[in-house]
């Protein structure tokens, strides 16, 4: 069938690399950019600014300032195909120190999101070559996620307290508002500085999460003259991380069970007892269950701080990531990409139950459709490190947006039996709905006196 | 000859015969230092001191609240009572050089020389002509367990009924033995300066006590910690709490909490199940050890909540603030001037410890100096050693005696003055009220 619409599959392959190859320095470009620019969730102005105008000069006009920063853009094949979505996430992580860190927010791209935005404007362009859509069927959508790193929790919790958001990342809120109701299937390649010997990394799955964010509300007073007239708010955290500790013993191994924190308000002078500390935290682990449950005896933590010290204290338990379920039949079709395109040796899988311990609201989108998200081995460091740098930009822009695209075409040519095949034998975990009406309810608010 | 009428020539009699015929009391002291025992267990140091005293040529009551006991001597004519205490007990320290190998029990807070320096005081009275002079009587009080130890097994011969409070003197103003006194004093040994003299006008914390109990959930700790309930981490997050409470005591409440773990698990290869832990909370007033015991009861709370553990609280009557009447500490430290001099006698502050005297002092005139006579770290270590039996025993019973004398000679006039002059700060009656009060037992499961 495809031959009757001009190009063969190879043919139609050929043009949509050549054309990625022919824009691989601005793609790079792009992406540099990029990293020269980070900027944290939600605040990703800029980026969202560079990379719709590269989408425009891609043909595609998206549709900006969905869930603040995100964007949407179609590339229509013709034929009623399915959709099938390209995702690059606009957000930069905190790293202070990082040599590309920006000086005032600490934003840096160490964890190489700015690569993703360079490989989807190239799988753009690379879907845009001429004679590419008269071999497809469907539709191709270039989506920029803001806000996959789940991070300044009090000014996103203040985002959704002004109503301007509902869910607090990036696939989360776009879910909920909708855009990817018109979505089928979504892939995304993410960088890694894995040691292996290999370009891409297939497989695996991540932490399910919730994410804490926690007030401790004590009486100042000053802490030289008058300490006995203060209720120490500092003090009350401390024995409730301290009582997090107590509680590692009890996790089990299997689980990948993960909690940590950091104190974003400690007391506002040092001569003064604490009055308001702010805990912003995470739980993390293999399944929502084990999450929910180790939560609660987190929030017995939280409240024994409390009750030790005397102080008030407000949990508020934010809905997290869902843990990533990639489709074994996308997988296959990538992988088959990949190693056309750069060899056997290229391509390393990981086990479904191989788990980073991180987390990613690519999970989310993993739970309602059939989605993709590998790694390319382009970078050296720490994930969320100083250290961590792309070393390999052409690996991890041009080779991503080259194999992208490539499955794209498996995908949709042929009149898109490859991606319907994929649709009719995936069982979600959640309807759209579904996932919404549970996410709303992992929404949890507590208040309590220690006395 | 002795002018009865003329205190001065009293006090110098008295004084001169314990120095002459005081051996006894030397003697029973380093009797009670070769078999130490803790409280309400004091059978050897009670029979000792029962017999030294009869060999005074008193009656002597026993069995008072277990091991304790009282003589009498009566003076020539009516007037107030007067208690001389001492106290039986001894703690454990181990590694003390006298500690007993098998209960580790030493006399290291030496209640061993104030059995001798109750006894010196009475030869003392004994002297001829001294009694005869004075109006009314002397009681010589031996009273167990001064020290609030082994809270755990006396809690449970306090359910069984043996006694009620955990405190010798306490358990006594319950007995009633106190009820005929009007004044009482005894020495204190201390290893604080002066060493050759005495430190007057003191005051101590009070105190409650508390025994904790923290029910986890036994599992095995390398194979299955995530189904144990781990009873030893709760305990160290209570203690952790109680330390970051610290900051918010004042400086004038001297507050002192200071707990230990009396089991803290059973095998290190389980998850403990079963950990308890006594306590004091002390204060120099009773309204600040109320408030702090409070705060406590958060934190022993908390460090059950943080794990998911139980906790049963008992808090137990413990001891008051010793507060000294002034004029008798006073005529106290005239004689102990005259013993030492005046530079071997200083005024001592606000003190971390308590004692059971501290109650007494709340229900009437009462004094607790202390005496030097001994070397170490401080009292309760295990190189608290008296090495001045001459000053912790004769001295100290001498400046009791002389006083006994200001007090009930010439008619007793001094003593009369000082008894209603005293204010106490309760009845005996509110005294027990107010100390039932601080019992109770509570579960908690957060």
């Amino acid at each position: 069938m495809s031959v009757s619409k001009g190009m063969d599959k190879l043919q139609v392959k050929a043009a949509v690399r050549q054309a990625i190859e022919i824009a691989s320095e601005d793609i790079i470009e792009l992406a540099r950019d990029v990293y020269e620019h980070p900027e944290p969730g939600f605040k990703e102005q800029r980026t969202a600014h560079v990379v719709a105008n590269a989408l425009s000069a891609a043909g595609i006009n998206p549709e900006t300032g969905i869930a603040i920063t995100g964007m949407k853009g179609i590339k229509d094949f013709g034929g009623d195909g399915p959709t099938v979505g390209i995702i690059g996430e606009l957000d930069a992580v905190k790293a202070p120190g990082h040599p590309a860190a920006d000086p005032e927010s600490g934003a840096a791209h160490a964890c190489g999101h700015h690569a993703q935005l360079g490989a989807m404007v190239g799988a753009a362009i690379g879907l845009g070559a001429p004679g590419v859509s008269e071999a497809l069927s469907g539709k191709a959508a270039f989506i920029a996620t803001p806000a996959e790193e789940f991070i300044d929790v009090e000014m996103r919790w203040g985002l959704r307290e002004a109503e301007h958001l509902g869910f607090l990342s990036g696939k989360q809120e776009m879910i909920r508002l909708g855009i990817f109701d018109d979505v089928d299937m979504a892939m995304m390649i993410h960088t890694s500085s894995s040691k292996a010997q290999r370009r891409f990394i297939v497989g695996g799955t991540s932490n399910a999460h919730v994410v804490h964010y926690v007030r401790f509300l004590g009486k100042a007073a000053h802490a030289g003259g008058a300490p006995h007239q203060g209720v120490n708010a500092l003090q009350a955290a401390m024995l409730a991380l301290s009582a997090i500790n107590t509680q590692r013993e009890t996790f089990e191994a299997d689980n990948q069970t993960r909690v940590h924190g950091i104190i974003t308000r400690g007391g506002v002078a040092t001569n003064a007892v604490p009055a308001e500390v702010v805990y912003e935290g995470r739980v993390r682990g293999r399944t929502m269950d084990a999450v929910d449950k180790i939560s609660a005896r987190i929030f017995d933590c939280y409240r024994s701080g409390a009750l030790a010290i005397g102080t008030g204290l407000e949990i508020v338990a934010i809905p997290g990531y869902l843990p990533l379920k990639n489709n074994a039949d996308l997988a296959r079709v990538f992988s088959d990409n990949v190693t056309t395109e750069y060899g056997k040796e290229s391509l390393m899988t990981q086990a479904d139950t191989a788990n980073s311990g991180g987390s990613t609201d690519m999970g989310d989108l993993s739970q309602i459709m059939p989605a993709l998200h590998p790694y390319v081995a382009a970078a050296s460091g720490t994930g969320h490190g100083i250290d961590y740098v792309i070393d390999d930009y052409r690996r991890a822009v041009v080779d991503s947006a080259i194999s992208m695209a490539l499955t794209v075409v498996d995908l949709l040519s042929d009149d898109s039996v490859k991606a319907r095949e994929i649709i009719e034998s995936h069982k979600p975990a959640f309807t759209r709905q579904g996932y919404i009406a549970s996410q709303t309810k992992r929404l949890k608010k507590i208040d309590y006196q220690g006395r | 000859m002795v002018n009865p009428s003329n205190t001065v020539d009293l006090k110098n009699l008295v004084s001169d015969y314990v120095s002459s015929h005081g051996k006894p009391a030397i003697d029973l002291a380093l009797a009670a230092l070769s078999h130490p025992e803790t409280g309400y267990q004091e059978f050897k140091t009670a029979a000792a001191t029962a017999s030294a005293i009869r060999a005074l040529g008193l009656e002597v009551r026993e069995g008072l609240a277990v091991t304790g006991m009282t003589a009498t001597l009566q003076g020539g004519s009516p007037g107030p009572n007067i208690a001389i205490l001492s106290e039986l007990d001894a703690l454990p320290v181990p590694g003390h050089p006298n500690a007993d190998p098998d209960t580790t029990a030493a006399h290291a807070c030496a209640h061993h020389c104030q059995l001798g320096n109750m006894l010196a005081a009475a030869i003392g009275l004994q002297a001829p002509g001294v009694l005869e002079s004075l109006s009314g009587s002397i009681t010589l009080m031996v009273v167990p367990a001064e020290e609030y130890v082994e809270i755990e097994w006396r809690n449970e011969q306090r359910k069984s009924g043996r006694f009620e409070f955990l405190g010798g003197k306490p358990e006594f103003v319950r007995l009633g033995e106190l009820d005929d006194v009007d004044i009482c004093m005894m020495t204190h040994v201390t290893t604080e300066e002066p060493h050759d003299g005495f430190g007057v006008f003191a005051s101590n914390t009070g105190l409650v006590a508390k025994f904790v109990k923290y029910r986890g959930v036994k599992s095995h700790a390398g194979g299955a910690p995530h189904l144990g309930v781990n009873a030893l981490n709760a305990a160290h997050m209570a203690i952790a709490g109680i330390h970051a409470q610290r900051e918010t005591y004042k400086d004038d409440d001297t507050i002192r909490v200071h707990p230990i773990i009396t089991r803290g698990g059973s095998v290190v290869n389980a998850v403990p199940d079963d950990v308890r832990m006594e306590t004091f909370v002390r204060g120099s007033s009773i309204k600040a050890i109320k408030s702090a015991n409070e705060k406590v009861d958060r934190a022993l709370r908390a460090g059950a909540l943080a794990v998911g553990a139980t906790v049963e609280i008992t808090t137990l009557p413990g001891y008051l603030p010793l507060t000294q009447d002034k004029t008798l500490a006073s005529i106290h430290r005239l004689n102990a001037e005259t013993l030492v001099g005046p530079d071997l006698v200083h005024e001592f502050g606000m003190r971390g410890g308590s004692t059971d005297m501290g109650d007494l002092t709340q229900i009437m005139p009462g004094i607790h100096p202390y005496v030097g006579g001994a070397v170490g770290r401080s009292n309760h270590s295990e190189d608290m050693i008296v090495d001045d039996y001459n000053l912790a025993v004769l001295d100290a019973g001498k400046a009791m005696a002389m006083t006994v004398v200001d007090l009930l000679s010439n008619n007793a006039s001094e003593a009369i003055r000082v008894v209603s002059e005293h204010k106490p700060s309760m009845t005996k009656d509110e005294y027990l009220e107010m100390q039932r009060g601080f019992l109770s037992e509570r579960s908690f499961t957060e």
